[in-house]
């Protein structure tokens, strides 16, 4: 609810009140035509205004009007400083109302997650796993840490072992078939024979041990892809170990979505209910504001009332206020 | 009571040649006991060799030694130049002799095998570097300082050279007497590149080891003769991929220079005589039919004995092989018209002739090396003189040996030999001591009509033929016949021998 004024409207209305001269008419209003007067007419003037107040049927409603009006000034003043404090109150109410509860999550395998607010008013989480995941976890992790370590080897000596089993494998069939070309040489009589054409040896030799080597550099070239192949492998290994470590604390992160769901929820009521509270609160505050602020305009009415029938001129005899006045700012007007 | 004559009549006596391996009594008169510087004629007849002309005029270059090797080089061109070898030296020419040893060329043996291979004739002999000649150089030099050639460690140094199936092939070196070495395609020179390569054949011999002697090239297959085994490759054409095609083992090759090509068969000398390898090779096993089963003791005797070179030399044109033994002056002459009934060439025996090598050229002609230097074989004269044709009969038993022969006529007839004193002998019971008749044929110039004179010559129609009557004396069981006559200048062929003899009583 508005009331149309800013606390720094407030506030200067409320410095405003520590003016006794000052009722909501600028000071100087009363002091106008006062401050270019000069110091004959201004004492005459004084000496006129006083002869006037003094006449009973000015005196009497001028004091009970200016009490009136003083009482209702007074109240306002009041009314400003419990519409500050009960907001004040609320607030803290509200800041107390809305404050973070902490909260805890136990999955069902054991693991768990609290939450706290420090001292300094942040919120610290804390999180842990059961015996039996952590030692899962730490046998994934010392897995990946495995694999990623052999990831990052040179390849070379894998390469190497790996051409060695292939030939290893290649190699009784080699022999065999260079014992099954030995005995086709022999028994056609050229096991001695020696070609230039083809490199000191037969074209049956030439050919096998091409054969040969090409069954040798498609090992090698093998093994470097195999020992490539099982670097990714490793890498890949490496990854999913590590992934999988992690997976009990995702699970655990998982399992907490729901505390944190209800956590929000919770919060979102605690707010809605700080809110209503708010609500509740200030309007009261402003009904009671308002009730006061009634009460003070009514006293202030009353006042304005009384003064203003004492200051009014009557033919009766009464005009002498009015014409005092008059002739007080026929004066100073002219 | 006078008893009645019994005549035998030798009709074409020898013309089977000497038979020395069978037993004289047993014998067919057919063949002979001895027929030396003889060979069987046209007519199948035993007769006279030729002699030899010697056509060399200066011979300084050749001084007191025999030309060793002969071989006429010839181009696709048709240039021809005849090379010789002796006295250490590379010779050329027939009538006079050029010294063509390159220049720093040291050489203290003449057993080099000389072969015509693309318009180049190569030299080879064991530790030798080999030479090389062709027209366009003309003149004989070593094999690596042709261009292309490869270098003088990486040519063979071999003592057998084959010029076949578009390369030289050889073996036999100082260190290695298993592998045969071929050089690239249509490049003698070239040892070491291209097609050129070697095999081993140590593994291959079977009987185990053996070594080289010669090769040759017949009916597709490389023919590599060892001393005790014949081992044939086919596939030659691409000697990197050829294959063992047969073994012979138990004949082998005494010495390069026996291997002769035929037309038909590859005749070489083996250590139990002369074999033809187309007919081993059709039996495929052993025993092989010798050629020279008439006189295989003669031979392995002649073999074990030579201390010096064989020379051999095929000729188409008359009939003959023949296989000399240089350092016993023997040749024996196959005559390879045809065999006897045990698969054998008819042989006769050449002695004291002086050949040590030959060569037969494009034209026919039969060059023969003597220490006279360069010979044609031509004429009845042996450089001018004469020399002794020899006819002896195996032992005449007029089948009884059990009775008493008594010689008393012998009737030869005798074709040619003009003006020739011919020696008739007899001898009886296996003796060397021969009864002899001699007669002198007279003049047997031809006449021919048109061409000689009236009362100068007889008319005849060709060689005349001589017919004596001799009377023959003593007696015994066994009578050996032969006729011994010096060839000067004319041809002798022995047609018929007629003997007369009384048989006599029972011994």
């Amino acid at each position: 609810m508005s009331n149309g004024y800013s606390s720094t409207d407030i506030d200067n209305m409320i410095e405003d009140t520590q003016d006794e001269y000052n009722i909501g008419i600028p000071s100087n209003v009363l002091s106008a035509g006062t401050g270019n007067s000069g110091g004959g007419g201004f004492l005459d003037l004084l000496g006129g205004l006083g002869s006037y107040l003094m006449q009973p049927d000015v005196l009497l409603p001028g004091v009970v009007g200016g009490l009136l009006t003083g009482e209702a000034y007074g109240r306002l003043s009041d009314i400003g400083r419990q519409a500050r404090t009960g907001a004040e109150e609320l607030a803290a109410t509200q800041m107390e109302q809305t404050q973070f509860r902490p909260f805890t999550v136990t999955t069902a395998t054991g693991a768990g997650m609290g939450t706290q607010v420090t001292p300094e008013g942040g919120i610290e989480t804390t999180m842990g796993l059961s015996p039996e995941e952590q030692a899962l976890q730490s046998q994934l992790m010392g897995g990946a840490g495995g694999f990623f370590g052999q990831a990052v080897q040179p390849t070379v000596e894998r390469e190497q072992a790996i051409f060695e089993r292939m030939r290893s494998a290649q190699r009784p069939e080699e022999q065999r078939q260079r014992l099954a070309t030995e005995e086709r040489m022999a028994a056609q009589g050229r096991l001695g024979l020696s070609s230039a054409a083809y490199g000191g040896a037969t074209p049956e030799l030439l050919a096998q041990e091409t054969a040969i080597n090409e069954a040798r550099n498609r090992a090698m070239l093998g093994a470097m892809q195999q020992a490539q192949a099982e670097q990714m492998q490793q890498a890949a290994l490496g990854q999913q170990f590590l992934g999988a470590g992690y997976l009990p604390q995702q699970q655990l992160m998982a399992a907490t979505q729901p505390a944190q769901q209800l956590a929000a929820l919770q919060q979102q009521a605690q707010l809605q209910g700080a809110g209503l509270f708010g609500e509740a609160t200030m309007s009261g505050l402003e009904a009671q504001l308002v009730a006061e602020q009634a009460r003070a305009n009514l006293l202030g009415q009353t006042g304005a009332g009384l003064l203003s029938g004492a200051l009014t001129p009557r033919s009766t005899g009464n005009s002498s206020l009015v014409s005092a006045l008059g002739s007080i700012f026929g004066q100073g007007g002219g | 009571m006078a008893q009645e004559l019994r005549s035998i009549n030798l009709v074409a006596p020898a013309f089977k040649g000497v038979n020395t391996e069978d037993s004289p009594l047993a014998q067919d008169p057919s063949f002979a006991e001895i027929a030396d510087n003889a060979v069987i004629d046209k007519r199948g007849r035993i007769a006279a060799r030729k002699g030899h002309d010697v056509i060399t005029t200066n011979k300084t270059v050749l001084g007191s030694d025999s030309i060793r090797v002969m071989k006429e080089f010839k181009d696709n061109a048709g240039n021809t130049k005849v090379f010789s070898v002796g006295n250490n030296k590379i010779i050329s020419g027939t009538t006079t002799l050029v010294d063509e040893t390159p220049g720093s060329y040291t050489i203290t043996a003449d057993n080099w095998k000389m072969v015509n291979f693309n318009d180049n004739t190569y030299f080879f002999q064991r530790a030798y570097e080999p030479l090389v000649y062709n027209n366009t150089s003309g003149s004989v030099v070593k094999l690596s300082t042709v261009t292309g050639a490869s270098a003088a460690a990486d040519i063979p140094k071999a003592n057998e050279v084959l010029s076949a199936y578009g390369r030289l092939w050889c073996a036999d070196i100082s260190d290695n007497k298993s592998t045969v070495f071929w050089s690239d395609l249509l490049i003698g020179q070239n040892w070491t590149g291209g097609t050129s390569g070697s095999i081993d054949i140590s593994k291959v011999w079977p009987d185990g080891y053996d070594e080289i002697v010669a090769l040759a090239a017949h009916n597709g297959l490389l023919i590599i003769f060892g001393k005790h085994s014949i081992v044939a490759y086919q596939g030659a054409e691409a000697p990197a991929s050829m294959t063992l095609a047969d073994t012979v083992a138990g004949v082998g090759c005494v010495d390069r220079d026996t291997v002769q090509y035929t037309g038909t068969d590859v005749l070489f000398l083996s250590h139990t005589g002369l074999k033809s390898f187309g007919r081993a090779i059709q039996e495929k096993s052993l025993p092989i039919s010798s050629l020279s089963g008439n006189i295989t003791k003669d031979i392995i005797g002649a073999l074990q004995t030579e201390n010096q070179f064989f020379r051999s030399v095929y000729s188409p044109e008359e009939g003959f092989y023949l296989l000399t033994f240089v350092g016993q002056d023997v040749t024996y002459c196959f005559d390879v018209r045809g065999t006897t009934e045990n698969g054998s060439y008819r042989v006769t025996r050449w002695v004291s002739t002086g050949f040590t090598s030959y060569t037969r050229q494009e034209d026919g002609t039969l060059l023969i090396g003597t220490s006279k230097g360069i010979s044609e074989y031509e004429g009845y004269q042996d450089d001018g003189s004469p020399y002794r044709f020899k006819y002896y009969s195996p032992s005449l038993t007029f089948g009884d040996s059990s009775r008493i022969k008594i010689l008393k006529k012998l009737k030869p007839t005798l074709v040619g030999a003009n003006n020739a004193t011919v020696f008739l002998k007899w001898a009886y019971d296996f003796k060397s001591s021969y009864a002899t008749a001699e007669f002198t044929v007279g003049d047997q110039i031809t006449g021919f009509f048109g061409v000689s004179e009236y009362t100068a010559v007889e008319f005849t129609g060709g060689a005349l033929t001589n017919q004596k009557s001799l009377n023959a004396t003593g007696y015994g069981t066994s009578i050996v016949v032969g006729l011994e006559a010096d060839i000067d200048g004319s041809q002798l062929s022995l047609q018929e021998i007629n003997v007369m003899a009384l048989i006599g009583k029972l011994l």
